[in-house]
């Protein structure tokens, strides 16, 4: 990829700032030929990876090396984009918000500080993947899972800073977070929570501090570059118990959302309960052709045909227990009561005891895949998709609204519907995977309508998205538009008064620093 | 034998596979083992069970293969400046890969061990 300079960067300062930037990490970790920078672009970009372009990369290995290289971005007006590893799949990868921007890849930074067995936790830095940290605790034999999202290719942190879900009892992971190390915008370095006070021992056992607490400023956030952060972690349980229906009908997603909820924000169920529809079970058979090969959406004449050809519900449902076995057993019981209202079939039930071989596909057991990415084979040729992810109350009501309405527009546009909703408590996360061949320019355009006129409408209706593509990050921000925008305003004066030159994440959210607050909503197309 | 086995799909699933731990030196320096590399850098989809060994069983088998060639340590026909050539480019649903994730150094190495039909 041709080198994209920082606006209002001449050559010459770019070179300056490169060659600076090498003095502090080395020559080695200061990447940008024409290759690196195509390295560090979105894989599944909706349309050209130019569109999102990095100008080069930068991987630094220390906290004083971040710290270096953040002044040095002040100095030269270069703006970074940190990414923990990148991996953020289907919202942009390792590519920046802002043309020119130079990615600070902190992937070098591998770490494990600490793995605490005794209250259950651990001290990482943003480099370590879930791979890495399940393969530590393996090693260490230590009594703790992790909770684990659908790619788990990903950095631990990077996931939780964006928000990212799970599938055990620890499932919304920002939550695990507690005490962080954050080197802000002009290079001192601060840290939350307890950490604020010297040699403070309740750092990551305590989520709240003296005074107001910035963990989650540093969530989704362009304010500043967390180094290395605690993480709770789920003590190993004695024994699981996972029932799993197939449920017939679309529609009958609205009663399993009215049973589930209750009993998951009353304590009973401890896991996010993850619903997804029939396509996430067909992504992992074959390719798409295999089962329709026509362009358009799969018709529901043909829907209905393989729901029974290869014996699926529309929906699957898996509820599963963590801990002792009598406990277990008697939960499962009023779960399965509750179901049975509605669904008089049995479900399959399977134990898992402590001394078992774990399924390595089974996210619910805290074990890392990348398997998810497998979905990407679907559509064939370079295979890409993009998630819709607004969130809604979980009941019934919001559920079936969400879906009447986003299925409609989706087949408006006559593409797949592959949804998913994830009950989290009160809430429910929906997400709505939209697959696409990035080769053919038509469907490329087409997926990008059908993702401008889902947010209008989701926002319309009083739901926002929780995560979004680089691409969206401006219109998604507009939709939270109480009080004329009065969150997008305080961040921005925030943004402003902690980083005046704007050199962190310009855009990251739809937050802009004054400095490039004229690139905002740019995107071509 | 699980009912996908029986059809003649791919085989039945293997537990978790734990990757080598990432050879101690200079990430930049030439040498450190290659199969250890290997699999600390690309287990996360290339060994049994993962996602780009899946894919490629599918792929490998419709050519004719053993599904066994899914796996790319088992692969006879690959040449290191093919595996350099897909770990920069990407490949299907494989992403290119950084100089991060994989330093050149350390590609050398995976090559080599990878590439038995030569260079």
């Amino acid at each position: 990829m041709k080198l994209t300079l920082p606006p209002r960067v001449s050559p010459a300062q770019f070179d300056a700032a490169i060659k600076a930037c090498e003095g502090v990490v080395g020559k080695a970790w200061v990447m940008a030929s024409d290759a690196d920078r195509d390295a560090y672009s979105d894989i599944y970009a909706p349309g050209s990876e130019e569109e999102w372009p990095a100008s080069a990369a930068v991987a630094p290995a220390t906290v004083e090396e971040i710290q270096a290289v953040v002044r040095l971005a002040n100095e030269h007006k270069t703006p970074l984009w940190p990414v923990s590893r990148g991996k953020n799949l289907g919202y942009g990868a390792n590519a920046p918000r802002m043309p020119g921007s130079i990615v600070l890849d902190l992937g070098r930074m591998q770490k494990v500080h600490e793995l605490n067995t005794e209250l259950g936790y651990c001290v990482i830095e943003p480099g370590v993947s879930f791979f890495d940290l399940y393969e530590y605790i393996q090693r260490e034999k230590a009594p703790l899972w992790m909770s684990v999202p659908g790619n788990a290719w990903g950095s631990v942190l990077g996931n939780a800073l964006d928000h990212g879900m799970g599938y055990t009892p620890y499932g919304q992971h920002a939550k695990n977070l507690c005490g962080m190390e954050v080197v802000l915008p002009d290079g001192d370095l601060m840290r939350t929570g307890m950490g604020a006070m010297e040699g403070n021992h309740s750092w990551h056992l305590f989520p709240l501090s003296f005074g107001p607490d910035w963990t989650q400023m540093f969530t989704q956030s362009n304010m500043g570059v967390v180094t290395k952060a605690g993480l709770w972690l789920q003590p190993a349980p004695e024994s699981t118990l996972v029932l799993t229906w197939d449920i017939p009908n679309e529609e009958d997603i609205g009663w399993v959302v009215d049973t589930i909820t209750p009993l998951k924000y009353g304590g009973l169920i401890d896991q996010n309960v993850f619903i997804p529809s029939w396509l996430g079970k067909i992504v992992l058979k074959g390719q798409r052709k295999d089962f329709w090969d026509k362009e358009g959406a799969i018709p529901e004449w043909r829907v209905q045909e393989l729901l029974k050809e290869h014996k699926l519900g529309y929906w699957q449902v898996q509820v599963r227990f963590y801990g002792d076995e009598a406990v277990n057993k008697a939960k499962a019981e009023v779960v399965k009561k509750a179901f049975k209202k509605h669904l008089d079939v049995a479900p399959h039930e399977e134990w898992w005891r402590q001394g078992d071989p774990v399924n390595q596909f089974d996210p619910t057991m805290g074990v890392p895949s990348a398997v998810a990415l497998q979905m990407g084979d679907w559509v064939g040729g370079r295979g890409a998709h993009m998630g819709f992810s607004p969130v809604v109350p979980a009941t019934s009501k919001h559920v079936m609204g969400q879906l009447k309405r986003s299925r409609k527009i989706i087949a408006d546009h006559d593409v797949d519907f592959y949804a998913s909703f994830t009950v989290g408590g009160r809430f429910a996360t929906n997400i709505n995977m939209l697959m696409y061949d990035r080769d053919k320019p038509e469907q490329v355009k087409n997926m990008r309508k059908l993702f401008d006129a889902l947010i209008v409408d989701t926002a319309e209706a009083g739901y926002g998205e929780y995560r979004t593509h680089l691409g969206w990050m401006d219109p998604v921000n507009a939709t939270y538009n109480f009080n004329n925008g009065a969150q997008r305003r305080l961040n921005e004066k925030v943004k402003d008064a902690i980083d005046p030159n704007g050199i962190l994440s310009p855009g990251k959210q739809g937050v802009w620093p004054s400095a490039y607050r004229d690139m905002a909503g740019k995107r071509e197309g | 034998m699980p009912p996908e086995a029986a059809k003649g799909g791919p085989p039945p699933l293997p537990p978790y596979q734990m990757r080598a731990e990432l050879p101690s030196g200079d990430r930049q320096s030439a040498g450190r083992d290659g199969e250890d590399l290997f699999s600390n850098r690309c287990g996360a989809c290339h060994l049994a069970g993962g996602m780009g060994t899946n894919l490629l069983t599918k792929q490998r088998m419709a050519a004719g293969e053993p599904p066994e060639n899914g796996l790319l340590a088992n692969r006879k026909d690959l040449t290191a400046s093919y595996v350099k050539s897909v770990v920069r480019n990407g490949k299907m649903a494989m992403p290119r890969l950084t100089q991060v994730d994989v330093t050149n150094a350390e590609l050398d190495s995976i090559a080599a061990y990878l590439g038995k039909a030569g260079e």
